[in-house]
């Protein structure tokens, strides 16, 4: 037991301590350069939020910009067209778009070759002309802190079943949580989100999991297809065993959900089977994630600052 | 007698969807319920339903709406004879069950002619009746109306929190009595009210 603390731990923290680079350049109609403006270079943590750039993009791009009274609030990111929806932190973000291969424990064999062409992700900043199917930023990042915090919520009524516990959280932990996560602290988040984690012994009641699906980048609406349903960390055991294992102990018999057994479920065209990836991959901090990996456990380690797990589906071949 | 929820103080997909055809039926048979349009919207993934509100907004932004919204609210035979110069304000409700609460959740948008995306402050002057905008205003981090993205169409929208709508749903109604249909009115009654959506006495009876 003690182990496993320690892997998920250590999960956890390769999670917090996982970068992308972003090389983020000016919208050439709003800089007096055009396209001549330096890039801004950065290993931008994976959970990390983008409107959080902002002020240093304003900053250093200030003397090329041509409308120079826009505000960093202003700020907004494109990638290959699609205006960035900046409530998703940036890793769920490039999962979704970048077209990058995942990391997968083979992809060492063969090397490859997409890695040249993704990284560092390029970006666009705009400091104008806010696009109407984005949520507008506020001054003082209020609305920022909203969306966290209200997705904070959904995953704690979902652990739990009620949203008391962020809503009993002192006023400093609960802006002390969205701190943590913008300052990539962990320590601090781990302090604060184990009061609202049940215990290790007491399962989740629902376990906070996301699935999106693949979406041509040349959609009309940018509107996301995502997946969600009530998961619980346990389900019936399959009838084989549990014919076996009710002659045992009586009553009903629970396994653990997991990933594959999630994704046979809800997608059973893409995933028709539980244990081995047929047609899609899934895919979460930019790796494959194992079809056998229970649902809790990968929550538990590898949830995002709010709580939840975004899985995007990749399509294989 | 239509069966009681059968998670209440949750509400089943199954039983929300069959909820807002009986309320979508009802409101086509009611005359002049005071709401234009009702609308029931079925998709693979579930079932919304759409009520559409005009509201009346003084031609000065500056001048406080609290006044005229109140006329125009209450039904008042007088104010459909006014004389109202400028295009209204158009809010769609929408209705939708949340997938993390299974709880119905209340989104809305405003459209005003040619005017571009309406904010938060737009919101509390203009749809917020006065009475409950202080305290409306002082829960969570920016109060009880957040801005999100419509799970359906994926554009900015208004929300109602809905994270309380369980506990307050137990505390008001009764769980051996309440139907799906009852759940739903009760709660749009609950819900409604502070964001200028009003059910309409004919509904009750």
């Amino acid at each position: 037991m003690e182990n496993h603390r320690v892997s998920l731990g250590s999960i956890q923290k390769a999670v917090w301590d996982g970068r992308l680079p972003l090389e983020i350049v000016l919208a050439s109609s709003e800089s007096r350069t055009f396209d001549k403006t330096d890039p801004y270079l950065i290993a931008y943590p994976r959970i990390s939020y983008l409107p959080s750039l902002l002020p240093k993009l304003r900053a250093f791009f200030s003397t090329f910009l041509i409308e120079p009274n826009s505000q960093s609030h202003d700020g907004w990111f494109e990638f290959e067209g699609v205006p960035l929806k900046w409530h998703y932190p940036v890793g769920l973000l490039f999962d979704l778009y970048a077209g990058a291969d995942p990391a997968s424990k083979t992809a060492k064999d063969n090397e490859s070759p997409n890695d040249g062409s993704s990284l560092p992700w390029r970006l666009i900043v705009h400091f104008s002309d806010w696009p109407d199917d984005l949520v507008r930023l506020d001054a003082d990042g209020m609305v920022m802190n909203d969306a966290f915090i209200n997705s904070v919520k959904e995953a704690d009524f979902l652990r739990n079943g009620t949203a008391k516990g962020i809503m009993s959280l002192s006023k400093e932990d609960s802006s002390g949580l969205w701190n943590a996560v913008q300052e990539i602290d962990l320590l601090s988040f781990q302090r604060i989100s184990s009061i609202l984690l049940p215990q290790l012994s007491q399962p989740f009641r629902n376990v906070p999991i996301r699935i999106f699906l693949p979406l041509p980048l040349d959609a009309e609406s940018s509107s996301l297809k995502v997946v969600q349903s009530p998961l619980p960390s346990s389900i019936p055991a399959l009838s084989m065993q549990s014919s076996q294992m009710l002659s045992s102990r009586s009553g009903s018999t629970l396994q653990p959900q997991t990933v594959g057994t999630v994704l046979h479920t809800l997608l059973p065209n893409l995933f028709p089977s539980r244990r081995t990836p047929v047609l899609a991959k899934p895919v979460l901090h930019g790796a494959v994630i194992p079809m056998s990996a229970p649902i809790e456990e990968v929550v538990r380690s590898s949830s995002y600052g709010d709580g939840w797990a975004y899985i995007v589906v990749r399509m294989m071949g | 007698m239509a069966a009681s929820c059968s998670t209440f103080p949750f509400l089943a997909q199954s039983e929300f969807e069959g909820a807002c055809q009986d309320l979508a039926d009802r409101c086509t048979s009611a005359q002049n319920i005071g709401w234009p349009a009702i609308r029931l919207l079925t998709k693979s993934d579930g079932t919304s339903l759409r009520i559409t509100k005009y509201v009346d907004i003084p031609s000065s932004l500056e001048v406080p709406a609290l006044e005229d919204l109140e006329d125009s609210q209450d039904e008042d035979p007088e104010a459909l004879v006014r004389a109202t110069p400028q295009p209204s304000l158009q809010i769609d409700y929408d209705i939708l069950l949340s997938p993390t609460y299974q709880v119905p959740i209340l989104y809305f948008g405003l459209k005003w002619h040619n005017h571009g995306p309406l904010g938060l402050d737009e919101v509390y002057q203009y749809v917020v009746p006065e009475r409950y905008r202080q305290e409306l205003k002082s829960v969570g981090v920016m109060g009880g109306i957040s801005m999100g993205y419509h799970p359906d169409s994926g554009a900015p929208a208004f929300f109602v929190h809905p994270c309380n709508t369980a506990d307050a749903m137990a505390n008001i109604a009764d769980a051996q009595s309440v139907t799906p249909g009852s759940y739903l009115l009760i709660w749009l009654g609950l819900v409604g009210h502070c964001v200028n959506l009003h059910v309409p006495r004919e509904l009750f009876a």
